[in-house]
């Protein structure tokens, strides 16, 4: 809704251009440069030499450009196995997770029962908590549940951990959906699965991508979990694999840059591609109406 | 009659079947922990062997005395008051600048947004570099002398993480004020001006009280976000100067899993879900009661 106002106050602008608007602009252009500029930064150093690291300023510009960097992060992250594993997780996870809490909030809004107030009230225990408040019991259950070191292991972990947020989310979003649809195909003799799978769901699927954008950030960031779940080099995701390059090399960082770039580039296209469905999902219950 | 109550338990039965996957899996991934820590929390557990000798509130009092405890506790706190300010004050500053009719507002948008896209290691460790390596350079472009070295300080650390932890996220909760923002309707500003309201008195009394829910939202959000810093800490100071940026899951990390002490690193972790849920309870309290209604 914000957005759509947005727009219309773009199209015509309530106030007008004035002296102190131009003064505005020019401290918000300092502020961006300095917001954007360790970006930059990171950038630079992942071109350098490490020769050049030595020599000159961490300010200059490289003096070729050469990917060497980006070769030898690739080596080192192990990158064809770790980046898999990153996708993966992600990926089956935040699926996962789309269609539960899916599923979770349609019935817990539909259903008059008691017992679904309670199942609500429930999961919003969850956020209230985050797991990494609980990182040492989880990591217990994990191991004692044999759920370490697998990868259906570390994916039931995230789902579990999203799904409060994920109902949440949903269930703010289950106003969009008409309620006599879903009467209509009751009469015609669907049951509750077929309503919901035929009728529902179609329609959820903008909020589904929210839900999977704001998840799928979360989890490719990640590090605590990732870092207590998994120790097989064949497991590993992106993030534990660049705490080792950082801890390892700490004179040499061109490579530890170039690999961030990496591991920063698909969630950003994501982002960049998704943004308008990341925005819902950060102001749901920000805005009224 | 009768038939119409048996198709509705059978719907809801339907609906049960539809809630029942994830509501095991929540249960398991987080309440059977949560439940796991408190019992854990009053035994003597060291992880590996199969009893778990109980020693009642043994680990909580020993917590109380416990001086590595308590500083990063008070590490903690002042993190996040320090973030729950700054970072609140400068995001919905640069909200308004944003919302001021300034040209390119989107380009600012993306700027102000895109660090908190970068996983809070990363964060650390780039700003890390930061301080040790490119602003001592801006120092000799430009002839002055800051101390940037503000990881290799127990005075400083705070003020650098807090420095590192801004600069990722302002421009998440900056877009949550932003939207709050584009909501209010614009005849609230004109009858405030017709009843003759400056700037400041139309910032007070119309867009403070409108954006209530987005302010709940930044400072829960906020604080529970700097209560759990850990990853940050990992790849930039590793809890140091000595213990100076340690905080509670950093300690309680260092206690249950390289010191092997489960039952003590329990009682840690419940210490900190009970801060959180009191100051969940509390701020959303607190300031709901502040929202206007509608």
């Amino acid at each position: 809704m914000a957005w759509n106002k947005k727009k219309q106050a773009e199209e015509a602008p309530h106030q007008r251009y004035t002296r102190t608007t131009l003064l505005i602009q020019i401290i918000m252009s300092v502020m961006a440069v300095v917001f954007i500029a360790p970006l930059l930064i990171i950038i630079n150093y992942s071109f350098k030499t490490k020769k050049e690291l030595y020599l000159t300023s961490p300010l200059s510009l490289p003096s070729s450009f050469q990917l060497d960097n980006y070769k030898k992060a690739f080596d080192k992250l192990n990158l064809a196995t770790t980046f898999t594993n990153t996708f993966l997780y992600t990926a089956v996870s935040v699926l996962i997770l789309a269609l539960l809490c899916g599923t979770t909030a349609w019935a817990i809004a539909r259903c008059r029962a008691r017992f679904f107030k309670f199942c609500y009230i429930y999961f919003i225990v969850g956020i209230l908590i985050p797991y990494q408040a609980l990182f040492l019991p989880i990591y217990i259950i994990g191991y004692r549940l044999n759920l370490t070191n697998t990868r259906y292991g570390i994916i039931f972990m995230y789902v579990a951990t999203g799904i409060s947020f994920g109902v949440f989310l949903m269930n703010s979003f289950m106003s969009t959906v008409p309620i006599e649809l879903e009467e209509a195909a009751r009469i015609d003799g669907c049951s509750v699965f077929r309503t919901y799978f035929t009728v529902v769901m179609p329609l959820l699927k903008p909020a589904m991508a929210t839900l999977i954008i704001m998840q799928a950030f979360q989890i490719w960031n990640d590090y605590l979990l990732a870092s207590l779940y998994v120790s097989k080099k064949e497991l590993k995701t992106l993030t534990v694999a660049i705490q080792s390059l950082f801890s390892a090399q700490t004179s040499d960082y061109t490579t530890a840059m170039a690999a961030i770039v990496i591991s920063v580039l698909p969630i950003a296209i994501l982002f960049m591609s998704l943004q308008k469905y990341f925005i819902k999902g950060m102001t749901v219950g920000a805005v009224k109406g | 009659m009768k038939r119409n109550n048996t198709m509705e338990k059978n719907m809801e039965k339907q609906y049960l079947l539809l809630v029942l996957p994830g509501l095991i899996i929540f249960t398991i991934g987080l309440i059977i922990p949560l439940l796991l820590a408190f019992r854990y929390s009053f035994t003597s557990w060291d992880g590996m062997s199969a009893e778990k000798p109980f020693v009642g509130f043994k680990n909580y009092l020993d917590l109380l005395q416990d001086p590595d405890f308590r500083s990063a506790w008070w590490f903690t706190l002042k993190f996040t008051i320090g973030n729950t300010i700054i970072q609140n004050v400068l995001a919905l500053l640069f909200a308004v600048a944003l919302d001021s009719g300034i040209k390119a507002q989107k380009v600012y948008r993306t700027a102000f947004f895109v660090p908190c896209l970068i996983s809070a290691l990363i964060v650390g460790f780039v700003w890390l570099k930061m301080f040790s390596n490119v602003l001592p350079a801006v120092n000799e472009l430009l002839g002055t002398s800051f101390n940037f070295l503000l990881f290799g300080d127990g005075k400083t650390v705070l003020s650098g993480l807090l420095i590192a932890n801004n600069w990722q996220w302002v421009g998440y909760w900056m877009l949550i004020y932003l939207a709050g923002l584009q909501s209010i309707p614009g005849d609230l500003y004109e009858a405030a001006k017709v009843d003759g309201a400056g700037a400041w008195t139309r910032f007070k009394n119309v867009t403070i009280p409108m954006l209530a829910p987005a302010i709940t939202i930044c400072v829960v959000g906020i604080t529970t976000g700097s209560l759990k810093v850990y990853d940050l800490l990992v790849s930039s100071t590793k809890g140091g100067p000595g213990r100076a940026s340690t905080s509670v899951i950093y300690q309680t990390y260092a206690t249950a899993i390289n010191g092997r002490q489960y039952g003590y690193g329990s009682a840690m972790s419940v210490s900190l879900v009970i801060v959180l849920l009191l100051v969940a309870l509390i701020q959303v309290k607190g300031l709901k009661s502040k929202e206007v209604q509608q």
